[in-house]
């Protein structure tokens, strides 16, 4: 969030309320889509087949809908508008102005499918069969329609496109993830609606009823679940490879959350199965286990998405703390330049402590934690700094000196920080009084591992194929002597002045796993 | 502070059709929102007056039960016709309104639980009236409760909103967002405002309500009609009363605005005022003479034309309290003329759409009740 708009201080994370609040959205709104067609189709076969036990549980099943879409999903979708309005006022105003025309369809297409959707529920006592299925149909499409929308602005926000140059609707609505997240989305859809139908169907007495609904329930789920792996792939590969690095490692939250993507995503697969082997006897524990996983699939995959789009809210456009990439006519001075040159306590309107020659420097420290860092980090909670810091051991000038390089760390996962370097002291003020560290704390460290862990593991990793275990010289005097200036290795690096004892551990640590693991060593750094 | 230096510059993407566009769009659904909304709130505050107010408790049941199975629907309507105003609201006035509303960050998100809770109680009391009232009252209170208070909320941080003189001292007492605006002097004129006006209409949904049963059920339809329009007649009176010390708690500046100072408002003034007495006059004329068509026909006439009015009113008082701070010249515009037509296309086809699904429903010739 920015300068330009005070910041809701949420002290558990206003990151985490944002995510809360998408992930039980999406949780329903796709239901909202899926469930759509499941309910006519379901329907026509009835129908046809006469069949009017299954007739009477969609019924049932539709009043189940309606609670759930109708009047949750309805008001957590105006609930995403309100909550990104609090919490990332820039964005959505960028979005408002340049997809209203956008927006202002979608509502059309919602407008026609909340009301279908009640007239499909209260017409099933007094519409004629087709009739009533007409209704299921309006309802549907305009329910698809309206996710066609929105997924094309969500994609435009993780694929900006050409849009960032031209700034057409079209060119980022059509952008490169637009179609293969909207082919996933649509599949997740589908599961969905079987998985809510799992639900109901378990509430059934009649076990023969109750075993055909459970098949036909999984009929929805695992073949859209199936296709999924695949219609992922394509997904992915129209993500750039450096954005989709992320999940690769450097960036530790991305990459677990996809791992519980895919892991629960095998567990729903295979707890629909399990319902399969007794239809008719499945309890509703079951299904709302399904559900559960599902939840956290879905909630695992949403998470990823929003993660590895740091440290933009919209891509190579806007950063999550609301400061624009690059200087653009009309950004009221809230590039990362532009605020480089004048400083935050100048270009910022929401700020209270404006004097940095005062003694207490912490305290403009904290108004810029919370303009620059708060979007996506808390001191000790969701995120919490504070944390990170207890982890690293870093004392104020160790903070310091790594502020100036917050931008590379994690892949790039953060914004750079933009203020003057009197500013970036007065936050590493206020950092250091979260975990305190003495200087001979922050050079305490004796292991080469740890040594590793609390200066370079936010930049570099541990595989054959990162620089530094590539370029840094064999000879451990040689590494040493190189590691005293680590800017003139890399003119990106932090300025770290590593004590001598620390940098020849660090440097047989760097041999002792190159020989453990086999890395090799390119021709032109070792020697 | 001076409020000139908290207000946020708008960002940099121009608005995509001429201002007036969206300032049109903005006020025709505000207008249906504030309708459907009077009727949510009206029918359910009027739904608990005929359960606990009424001398003949069987009655009030009924008129309890009838209006119970019908609030479900008004909220979804309220809530899909409040998004529009909510959009073009941001279109316009975003910069005021995000930060009016992270100034109170928690109560404006609140509000979401608030209305979810509601809602479900508006279904659950619908789901137990089947012939018993049981929980049904009780949690009707909680639900009309909930609904009286988000308009509140929706109050005080409209107001807040134009008033940007108020915003630093606010946020920075309280960053967490645990702030209203309750020193403004129109808050609570204003909410009441919004309240009897939502009265007023919900006794004229009950009117319909008479109309729709008329020969049916004459006996029952009549009361209906008595309840209703008599609501919407104190109401109404209430609400002289109310816009006099509402208009009185203005800044001078901007009260008269409408006593001369800006013609068309003053006209919209007189108009509405007019208005809204000469349909007290009608509605005591059709009850006398029980003239359901009078009561559900020519009084709502009258008084959308006096809605209309306010609406606009509403709006020519945003803009003068803004007057310091806004300009609609600021806006760059550049229109998306590869979207707009479709949207209108869609617009007008979506329009369509939704008459011949009421009208295939029979709500449109009446020939089937109203769920
Ligand atoms: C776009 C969101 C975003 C913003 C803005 C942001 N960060 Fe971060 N930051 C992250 C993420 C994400 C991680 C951790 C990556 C992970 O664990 O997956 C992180 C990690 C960190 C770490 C720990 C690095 C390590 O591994 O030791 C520190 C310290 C940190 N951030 C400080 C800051 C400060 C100070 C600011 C403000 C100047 C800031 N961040 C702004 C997203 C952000
Ligand atoms: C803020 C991020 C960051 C931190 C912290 C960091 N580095 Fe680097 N380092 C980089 C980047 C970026 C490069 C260039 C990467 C590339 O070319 O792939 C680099 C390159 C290197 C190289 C290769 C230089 C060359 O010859 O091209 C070495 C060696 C190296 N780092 C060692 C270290 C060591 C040791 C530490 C910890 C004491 C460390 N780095 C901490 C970001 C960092």
């Amino acid at each position: 969030m920015a300068m330009n708009y005070p910041v809701w201080d949420v002290t558990f994370g206003a990151g985490l309320l944002m995510a809360m609040v998408a992930i039980l959205h999406v949780f329903v709104s796709h239901f909202a889509v899926g469930g759509g067609l499941f309910l006519v189709i379901t329907e026509r076969r009835a129908r046809r087949n006469n069949d009017v036990a299954l007739l009477g549980w969609l019924k049932a099943h539709t009043r189940f809908f309606v609670l759930v879409t109708v009047v949750f999903g309805a008001i957590s979708g105006v609930g995403i508008w309100f909550t990104i309005g609090l919490i990332a006022p820039t964005a959505t105003s960028n979005l408002i102005h340049a997809y209203v025309w956008g927006w202002a369809i979608e509502w059309v297409f919602f407008f026609v499918e909340i009301t279908a959707a009640l007239l499909y529920y209260y017409g099933w006592e007094k519409l004629e069969a087709r009739l009533h299925e007409w209704y299921g149909w309006v309802y549907f499409i305009a329910a698809f329609a309206s996710m066609v929308i929105i997924n094309g602005i969500i994609t435009f926000m993780l694929t900006s496109g050409t849009w960032t140059k031209n700034h057409q609707f079209w060119k980022g609505f059509f952008n490169p993830t637009c179609f293969p997240s909207l082919a996933f989305r649509f599949a997740v859809a589908l599961a969905l609606a079987g998985i809510y139908a799992l639900i109901t169907a378990s509430l059934q007495k009649d076990a023969l009823l109750k075993g055909r609904l459970v098949r036909w329930s999984v009929c929805w789920i695992a073949p859209s679940l199936a296709v999924l792996p695949a219609l992922g792939w394509w997904y992915i590969h129209k993500i750039p490879p450096e954005v989709w690095a992320d999940v690769r490692g450097p960036m530790p939250t991305a990459t677990h959350f996809a791992l519980f993507a895919v892991v629960l995503l095998a567990v729903t697969f295979t707890l629909t199965l399990l319902a399969l082997v007794k239809p008719g006897r499945m309890p509703l524990a079951l299904s709302l286990l399904v559900a559960l996983v599902a939840l956290g699939a879905m909630g695992s995959f949403e998470f990823v998405r929003e993660a590895i789009r740091k440290p933009y809210v919209i891509a190579n456009y806007l950063y999550a703390n609301s400061l624009y990439s690059d200087t653009t006519p009309g950004d009221g001075g809230f590039s990362v330049d532009e605020v480089n040159t004048a400083g935050i306590v100048h270009s910022a309107k929401w700020i209270a402590n404006r004097d940095l020659t005062k003694k207490d420097q912490a305290a403009v420290g904290r108004e810029i934690f919370r303009l620059e860092c708060e979007s996506c980090h808390t001191t000790d909670a969701y995120r919490g700094v504070k944390h990170y810091l207890a982890l690293r051991q870093w004392d104020r000038t160790k903070i310091q000196a790594m502020l100036s390089v917050l931008g590379l760390m994690h892949n790039g996962a953060m914004p750079p920080f933009a203020g003057t370097d009197a500013e970036s002291r007065a936050l590493a003020a206020f950092l250091s009084t979260l975990h305190p560290v003495s200087a001979t704390a922050t050079a305490a460290a004796s292991d080469g591992q740890t040594v590793f862990d609390q200066n370079c593991s936010m930049c570099h990793r541990i595989s054959p194929g990162d620089t530094l275990f590539t370029k840094l010289p064999k000879d451990p005097n040689a590494a040493s002597k190189a590691l005293t200036d680590l800017p003139s290795l890399f003119p990106a690096m932090p300025d770290l002045k590593l004590p001598d004892r620390q940098r020849l551990a660090l440097v047989s640590w760097v041999n002792t796993q190159r020989k453990a693991r086999g890395f090799g060593i390119s021709a032109k750094g070792a020697n | 502070m001076n409020p000139l230096n908290v207000i946020p510059t708008i960002d940099p993407n121009p608005l995509p059709a001429p201002y007036w566009v969206f300032k049109v769009l903005l006020v025709v659904t505000f207008f249906l929102h504030i309708v459907a909304m009077n009727f949510l709130l009206g029918g359910g505050v009027l739904a608990l007056v005929a359960r606990w107010g009424s001398r003949k408790p069987d009655l009030g049941n009924r008129m309890f039960l009838d209006l119970a199975r019908k609030l479900p629907v008004l909220v979804p309507a309220t809530v899909t016709l409040g998004i529009a105003p909510l959009l073009f609201l941001q279109v316009l006035y975003g910069q005021f309104f995000y930060t009016s509303s992270i100034v109170m960050a928690w109560p404006w998100f609140l509000v979401l639980v608030m209305l979810t809770i509601a809602y479900y109680g508006f279904y659950y009391a619908s789901f137990r009236s089947g012939r018993q009232i049981g929980r049904a009252g009780a949690v009707m209170v909680l639900s009309v409760l909930l609904i009286l208070l988000i308009g509140f909320l929706f109050s005080n941080n409209l107001t807040l909103s134009q008033s940007p003189s108020r915003w630093a001292g606010k946020y920075f007492a309280d960053t967490a967002g645990w702030n209203l605006n309750l020193t403004e002097p129109t808050l609570i004129p204003r909410f009441l405002h919004f309240f009897l006006a939502a009265v007023a209409v919900g006794g004229l949904f009950l009117v319909f309500l008479a109309q729709a049963r008329w020969t049916a059920d004459n006996a029952y339809a009549r009361q209906l009609l008595r309840f209703g329009g008599k609501a919407f007649m104190y109401a109404t009176m209430a609400q002289v009363v109310v816009g006099i010390i509402l208009l009185a708690s203005l800044p001078r500046a901007l009260r008269m605005l409408f006593m001369g100072d800006n013609t068309a408002a003053s006209i919209l003034f007189v108009i509405g005022v007019l208005g809204a007495i000469g349909a007290i006059f009608l509605m005591s004329d059709a009850l006398r003479k029980e003239n359901v068509r009078m009561a559900a026909l020519y009084v709502p006439a009258v008084l959308a034309v006096v809605i209309a009015c306010m609406s606009i009113m509403r709006d020519i008082l945003r803009d003068a309290y803004l007057k310091p701070f806004f300009h609609p010249a600021q806006f760059a515009i550049h229109t998306q003329w590869s979207v707009l037509p479709l949207f209108l296309l869609l617009f007008l086809g979506g329009v369509i759409l939704w008459f011949v699904m009421l009208k295939r429903y029979g709500l449109l010739t009446g020939k089937r009740a109203a769920t």
